[in-house]
């Protein structure tokens, strides 16, 4: 059995407000494996938000052992946690996050920028994602000119454009109505039975029924 | 390089999305690059005007004028320099090639066949074309004999040429100065305008003789004279040599003044500096405080839209940014306006230089050097003024910059 993408061992996050501490993860446990399809649940406040974060390098554990990709995620600096969500990481957010002013193919590329092991033809890799999702026509419009669907379509192709081990997806559907959630949810899967480690993060019982495998959260303690 | 065009092209649509802080930054830098690009010309056409006019006035060349320093301050000019002066310092200076005196009637009329022109008329000895490095062009100089003949003979300049003559060969032809004909044996080639602003190619050059004579009724004195050495590194002495021989020749006691002034190239390119250099340092003033400015408002509009962008950081920071790659982005919008706005600056400098050409007599030349500096300059605001905001975009935390 090769290594977990992701390997969680006691990890607590604490936040102080005030001059209070707020343990916010009491000691999580989790271990995702290559090729895995597993959604997050819980409901607000119950820390899976932050979860997110720390899986997604955006935050440091206060305590605990984290690696990802093989990393010690605890031993990195600013810089190294960087690249590590540049080359091993795609995030995909509620909002589509999307560059307001960027094209769709640009908006695609944007990982590109702060590769450091530079990958050639990332522009037809870009045209090849966008096919795939069936944006091929759009690729000059503005974020603005596309329905959410298609925007957070576009969002998971800058996602997938440096070929992570771990695709991140927070409410991914949250934004969108019932038809087009399906949608995405749909592409979600495709891409995971192309290979991808997919983690959805999520409160809809419907949005977790397509993983394969479901862990629950609930005042920062992982239930399985 | 893909990746740098990529960012090259990023911020350029940034540049382009944010208009109205584009534009601020733009017209902030332009204003102040402007200034500096005149500063520039100004001294660079200063420079070379002064150069040319050394060329010309030679730096052999000694110009002596009659009158002391105060009567030309109330407008007079006395007449101090007799032609017994020019003789002994003929004889004094060996190693002078040119002694010229130099008679002036100022302007007077002068028709030929029903064509009249104000033009100034002056009296030289036959080495004029080489006293003052100014070629004949056609024709030839008049001679020694037309000056001991008191000859009605004169050279003409290109301008009074063109209005009496119009495309006809002046050369042989008989002009009326006053009531005197006097015959034309030669064309000056075309001078252009004195630091001071006037045309030297408004003129008449006749026999000192003749002028003195006949024109001015005058026995002994010329106004000026004209020196020109071969011994070029011996002229500040020969310059002293000069005053001391003129003051024992005029009686002029210790603690007295001079009754003549005596000019060299030195002293002209010192005047045209002092010319150019108020306007210099006004305009230089005008230009650091503008583009000083100009470094505040893109300070301050940047500050501001980091903020705007906050989230725009966060997105950027989660697929990857590090800290550098937000600051480099940040530079690069900031210089990339501040360096449009040099090219602006530029031509806006280059337009209003050449209105200050019309409104005031004021030398400028553009080179590839004013565009350099204006830019290197803008280049230097944007970086200067745009750290700041840049740092602070920089140091966002990706978690708290995502989640707003």
């Amino acid at each position: 059995m090769s290594d977990p993408v992701c390997l969680m061992e006691n990890i607590t996050k604490s936040f102080h407000v005030g001059d209070q501490d707020l343990h916010v993860l009491k000691g999580v446990n989790l271990r995702i494996e290559q090729g895995e399809f597993t959604a997050i649940m819980g409901t607000s406040g119950s820390g899976k938000s932050t979860l997110m974060n720390l899986m997604g390098c955006l935050d440091v554990p206060t305590s605990g052992r984290f690696l990802l990709a093989g990393r010690d995620v605890m031993q990195l600096n600013d810089d190294e946690l960087s690249e590590l969500r540049n080359e091993h990481i795609g995030f995909v957010f509620q909002s589509f996050y999307l560059l307001p002013y960027a094209t769709v193919l640009e908006n695609v590329l944007v990982p590109t920028l702060y590769r450091e092991k530079k990958k050639d033809r990332v522009r037809e890799r870009a045209v090849e994602l966008l096919t795939l999702v069936g944006l091929e026509e759009r690729m000059k419009f503005r974020p603005t000119q596309l329905s959410g669907g298609e925007q957070q379509r576009v969002a998971i192709c800058r996602a997938l454009i440096n070929d992570p081990e771990l695709l991140l997806a927070d409410e991914p559907t949250g934004q969108l109505d019932s038809r087009t959630a399906e949608e995405i949810m749909g592409v979600l899967t495709r891409t995971n039975e192309r290979g991808k480690t997919v983690v959805v993060i999520t409160h809809d019982a419907d949005i977790a029924a397509y993983a394969r495998r479901v862990i629950h959260i609930r005042d920062g303690i992982i239930k399985e | 390089m893909e990746r740098f065009s990529l960012l090259l092209i990023q911020s350029y649509e940034a540049v382009k999305a944010f208009k109205l802080r584009t534009f601020f930054c733009l017209v902030s830098v332009a204003l102040g690059i402007s200034a500096i690009t005149i500063i520039v010309a100004a001294t660079e056409g200063a420079y070379k005007k002064a150069f040319d006019i050394v060329a010309s006035f030679g730096p052999d060349s000694v110009m002596l004028m009659g009158g002391s320093e105060e009567s030309r301050a109330i407008g007079q000019r006395e007449k101090t320099i007799t032609l017994d002066d020019v003789e002994a310092i003929r004889q004094a200076f060996p190693t002078a090639y040119v002694v010229t005196p130099s008679s002036w009637v100022g302007t007077a009329t002068v028709s030929y066949k029903g064509n009249r022109y104000q033009s100034q008329i002056v009296g030289s000895s036959s080495d004029y074309s080489i006293a003052w490095t100014w070629p004949v062009v056609e024709g030839s100089d008049f001679t020694e004999d037309d000056i001991r003949r008191y000859a009605n003979v004169g050279i003409i300049g290109q301008e009074t040429a063109r209005e009496l003559f119009g495309e006809q060969s002046p050369v042989g032809k008989f002009v009326q100065i006053r009531n005197l004909p006097v015959q034309i044996v030669g064309v000056l080639s075309e001078r252009g305008t004195s630091p001071g602003g006037g045309s030297l190619d408004n003129r008449i050059i006749m026999p000192y003789t003749t002028v003195m004579k006949k024109l001015l009724n005058e026995q002994r004195y010329v106004n000026a004279m004209r020196l020109r050495f071969t011994d070029l590194e011996n002229i500040d002495g020969r310059v002293e040599e000069l005053k001391r021989l003129l003051r024992y020749r005029h009686r002029i006691p210790d603690g007295q003044p001079d009754d003549f002034r005596i000019f060299t190239s030195k002293d002209i390119v010192k005047f045209l500096v002092a010319l150019t250099g108020s306007l210099v340092v006004f305009i230089g003033v005008v230009g650091v405080i503008s583009l000083i400015v100009a470094g505040f408002v893109l300070a301050n509009l940047f500050l501001l839209s980091v903020k705007e962008r906050v989230k725009e950081i966060g997105i950027r920071r989660s697929v990857g940014a590090r800290k550098k790659d937000i600051l480099a982005q940040f530079l690069t919008e900031a210089v990339m306006i501040t360096s449009a706005g040099g090219v602006v600056g530029f031509l806006l400098g280059v337009v209003s230089a050449q209105l200050l050409t019309y409104v005031a007599e004021f030398p400028v030349y553009f080179s590839w050097k004013a565009f350099v500096i204006g830019l290197v300059l803008s280049w230097a605001v944007g970086i200067g003024f745009g750290l700041h905001p840049a740092r602070q975009a920089a140091n966002l935390k990706p978690i708290e910059a995502i989640r707003t």
